[in-house]
């Protein structure tokens, strides 16, 4: 554990001292006991803050599209702590036009056992997202085995009326932070969808309906999108479990369309992809 | 403050029967924002137009809301109305109460009821309506016909004749099409050739024709008045600029048996081959498949014997872009192949043969040089029996529709059997005759009652070969027994259907299809020879089975959307288009991967020291066709439709 932030440092301060980074986003300590933030180092000096744990867990490709960092990356590269569901996120925010692949210098990790203090960290090889092609298609064969998708084949199971009913109850406790929405690397949109209000198509008031909709716009703006980071799950204050419902999403356009989230950087998003041999006799 | 005017349509009964138009009218005029609700028996009547005229100048409406049938019947009528008394035209919707309101419901209350949901609905849309211009694009002024058949050759004359340039596009090696293998054609027994082929010389030198044969359309993009066609002329492997058309490679080419594709398999052809000796071009072309120099690498006689030295077996596919604004496909039809019907023995008997090949049998420039003889052994057949409707209106094996031009040429290919086998004996197993057009009775009954053509009403259940002969068994429906006939050759008038990849085609093109596959006119009885998408035109039996002379009627009418197209400068586009806020777009080119008519482009956004701070999608308002796909793919609501804004939509669904 110890030699991988210290490999990671080194080339950090590498990467700094000679310039070829802007800026390494990493963890460091929480202002809570056993939480981790992110860090935003342009300084040899500000290195020793960094930390790299099991309790690292959120996906920091969030931070990529934060146009207040842009800004202060100056044409330069980014060093960025990310596992291989950051390197996912990286390239849909690359194939959605968001970001440049070839800004950003990957610092690959995967804890062990996420979220455990004591877990081991190993030491992802490649710093460029091409270099995490054959991990991702590992991952995409391995499909979704978790204890989320036990939970959906049960959800799956139910009635649509009582499916409705475990979701209502769910969403009743939204407040409507948008917390959510915040911590999602997929959510760099300028304005929000709920922040239009000529029309608002969305009740932005925290009821049911209103609830309901935005819960589910945003699981729809997801779909194809989601690499299953967590982050908005994690950040919910009110514990919705919010991860089903994208993992849902996810399952459907892999079995659907063959499609798994941020396979490479130029992947072509799943709903705005047609093929000019779709009959597509429904239309005219 | 809205003043809307609501005039509501009775359509005769079509409405009025189901719904209380009085009601929905008294109803409506207490809704806010409308300053008048009239009902009429016919809005789209001359009196009915005054009165929305009228009621616009005298009620100062700012808006109107037209209750009757469906847009794509009347909008464009009603919205010349309200232009022609001063309002903006994209002021006035039309309320669907006719085909999603009386149609469909028996129940007058409720029927009622729904109707004035769905009027109130679209007042409140145009209450948010903006007036809208027209957008106007350059006409590119030449057509390009595809399909070098008797429609496609009639559609192209008649536009070139008319001054303009057209560009006529041929998959096989000559013009003619179907055409071209007929012998003698209905109700007036004219020769098919003699009539054809000099049409064919004629769009062929045709100064303002430019001829593709052996040529396919692979794309096309753009949009009426400015289409892009790609087309792909296959290599003939003979310079067509060099080439004489003497016939020698011809005579000398070793590889003879090869089953003549325009003979439909009853005779034999080269390798190096013009489908037929009055084709047009009169130019060769080497089938690689049976070529031998191109299996074995080895012969090369017709280099040899070229006097031009044509020959060049190194050639290569090409592809030409063009430019046009009109399309008029007419890429024809093909013959359903027999194999459903087992039980007929196609294939299997060599006596049985289709409608098409009798055709090549009878023709003087067939294989048997115009006399009807059998291919088994080439002897003159003394009983022929034909059977109709193999295929068509047989819901259960073959297909639901009648393929129309059956029941006239099995009478001519009976005729034509007497005219030339005079002993002989025909027989015409049917279910209906259909012989409905001008002569075309006369020209049956003229079979029956002077060539003695026997006419069976019924279905053949099995044909099974015994002693030299085929024994047709069937039953006659009129005396109600079965029968049997011992007939030396069978000819079957197979079903007309789509060619094999119409679909195919329509989506390059970017046209509709029905279940069947033939290509979608934009209406059944008004628009007959228009598709759904503006600048595409339709001539011809790809449209649905026609006979020759609607063919060449359709061409023509073709033409002259054409021409009506070609004789302006410039077009006016519905400016029902797509708009990016560039405030909040991000983007993320969804759109831009996801619009059919590639309308999305990227634009920089510079601050003022030139700088570029983002990217976003830009509409081009000239390609855009208003389908508002991207409008529904944006996650941050940046893109919106002119006439169907957010803010028009969530008003007419809030209105409900």
């Amino acid at each position: 554990m110890g030699n991988t932030l210290e490999e990671h440092i080194k080339r950090t301060r590498q990467l700094l001292e000679c310039g070829e980074v802007a800026m390494v986003i990493g963890y460091e300590r929480g202002s809570v006991e056993n939480r981790r933030r992110a860090t935003f180092v342009k300084e040899v000096s500000e290195l020793e803050r960094m930390v790299l744990d099991g309790l690292c867990c959120e996906n920091l490709a969030n931070y990529l599209v934060r146009e207040e960092l842009l800004r202060s990356f100056d044409g330069k590269k980014v060093a960025i702590f990310l596992t291989t569901a950051g390197v996912r996120s990286v390239n849909i925010l690359a194939a959605e036009g968001q970001i440049n692949p070839d800004c950003v210098i990957i610092l690959g990790f995967e804890a062990e056992k996420p979220g455990e203090l004591d877990s081991a960290i190993k030491m992802l090889d490649g710093e460029h997202v091409d270099h995490y092609a054959d991990s991702i298609q590992q991952l995409k064969s391995r499909g979704f085995v978790n204890d989320r998708a036990q939970v959906i084949v049960k959800l799956e199971m139910m009635s649509a009326e009582e499916r409705f009913a475990f979701w209502r109850e769910q969403f009743s406790r939204c407040v409507k932070c948008y917390a959510c929405r915040q911590v999602c690397p997929m959510c760099y949109c300028r304005r929000c969808i709920v922040d239009c209000n000529q029309p608002q198509w969305i009740n932005a008031s925290a009821h049911d309906l209103g609830n309901l909709e935005w819960n589910l716009v945003r699981a729809f703006h997801l779909a194809g999108r989601c690499v299953g980071c967590g982050n908005c799950e994690q950040a919910c204050p009110a514990g919705i479990p919010l991860m089903l419902l994208n993992q849902r999403m996810a399952q459907e356009v892999l079995k659907e369309f063959n499609h798994f989230a941020g396979e490479s950087s130029t992947q072509l998003p799943v709903l705005a992809d047609f093929k000019k041999d779709d009959p597509e006799t429904f239309i005219l | 403050m809205a003043r809307i005017g609501v005039f509501i349509c009775h359509c005769g009964e079509n409405i009025a029967g189901t719904v209380d138009c009085a009601r929905v009218a008294a109803e409506l005029s207490n809704h806010p924002g409308v300053a008048y609700a009239v009902d009429y028996k016919y809005m789209c009547s001359d009196p009915g137009q005054e009165q929305i005229r009228r009621a616009i100048r005298e009620r100062k409406l700012s808006g109107v809301v037209v209750a009757a049938c469906s847009p794509r019947m009347h909008e464009t009528t009603f919205r010349r109305v309200c232009s022609e008394a001063g309002l903006n035209p994209y002021l006035c919707e039309m309320a669907n109460i006719r085909e999603q309101c009386s149609w469909v419901h028996t129940d007058k209350e409720e029927a009622t009821i729904k109707a004035i949901e769905i009027i109130r609905s679209m007042v409140e849309k145009v209450k948010r309506n903006s007036e809208l211009t027209p957008i106007e694009v350059p006409v590119t002024r030449r057509a390009m016909v595809i399909g070098g058949g008797i429609a496609g050759i009639q559609a192209a004359l008649d536009i070139a004749n008319a001054g303009h340039e057209v560009v006529l596009v041929e998959r096989t090696l000559s013009l003619g099409g179907h055409m071209a293998q007929l012998s003698e054609t209905f109700p007036t027994l004219d020769c098919s050739q003699c009539i054809l082929t000099p049409r064919m010389v004629e769009a062929a030198q045709h100064p303002k024709i430019k001829l593709y044969t052996y040529a396919e359309v692979e794309e096309v993009t753009g949009f009426i008045g400015n289409f892009q066609v790609r087309v792909r002329l296959k290599s003939r492997y003979v310079d067509v600029d060099k080439c004489t058309g003497c016939g020698e490679c011809m005579t000398k080419c070793p590889s003879r048996k090869i089953p003549s594709e325009f003979d439909c398999g009853l005779g034999n052809r080269t390798a190096i081959y013009t489908p037929f000796p009055q084709a047009v071009p009169n130019k060769p072309a080497i089938d690689r498949e049976n070529c031998i120099y191109f299996k074995t690498g080895k012969c090369g006689v017709c280099a040899k014997v070229c006097p031009t030295g044509a020959i060049n077996y190194e050639m290569k596919d090409e592809i030409v872009e063009l430019e046009v604004g009109a399309i008029v496909v007419a890429t024809g039809f093909d013959v359903q192949d027999t194999d459903i019907y087992g039980e007929y023995g196609y294939g299997r008997y060599p006596d049985v043969i289709t409608g098409l090949q009798f055709e090549r049998l009878a023709s003087a420039s067939g294989p048997t040089g115009g006399k009807i003889l059998r291919p088994s052994d080439g002897q003159e057949p003394g009983t022929v029996v034909f059977i109709q409707c193999v295929g068509s209106r047989d819901s259960s094996k073959g297909l639901k529709y009648c393929s129309k031009i059956c029941c006239m040429y099995t009478a001519k290919h009976a005729m034509l059997y007497k005219h030339k086998v005079h002993d002989g004996q025909a027989h015409v197993f049917y279910m209906d005759i259909r012989a409905a057009g001008k002569g075309y009775d006369e020209f049956t009954r003229r079979g029956i009652e002077e060539d003695h053509t026997c006419y069976v009403r019924g279905r053949v259940s099995k044909i099974y070969p015994q002693c030299g002969e085929l024994i047709v068994r069937g039953a006659d429906t009129l005396l109600g027994k079965p029968m049997e006939i011992a007939a030396d050759l069978v000819v079957l008038a197979t079903a007309a259907i789509p060619k094999s990849d119409a679909r195919q085609f329509a989506q390059i093109v970017g046209i509709g299809y029905d279940e069947n596959g033939f290509f979608n006119e934009a209406h059944p009885k008004l628009r007959p020879v228009e598709t759904a998408t503006a600048g595409v035109f339709l001539a011809g039996a790809c449209q649905g089975p026609k006979d020759i002379p609607e063919s060449v009627s359709q061409g023509s009418a073709a033409a002259s959307k054409v021409l009506a197209l070609l004789s302006r400068n410039e077009l006016e586009r519905e400016p029902v288009v797509a708009m990016v806020n560039p405030e909040t777009c991000s983007g993320c080119w969804s759109c831009l991967q996801a619009c059919p008519f590639k309308a999305i482009e990227k634009k920089e956004i510079r601050d003022r020291n030139g700088k570029v701070i983002k990217y976003v999608a830009q509409v081009n308002p000239g390609m855009c066709q208003g389908c508002g796909t991207c409008v529904a793919l944006c996650r941050s609501n940046s893109i919106d439709l002119a006439g169907y804004s957010e803010r028009q939509i969530f008003g007419q669904v809030m209105g409900l």
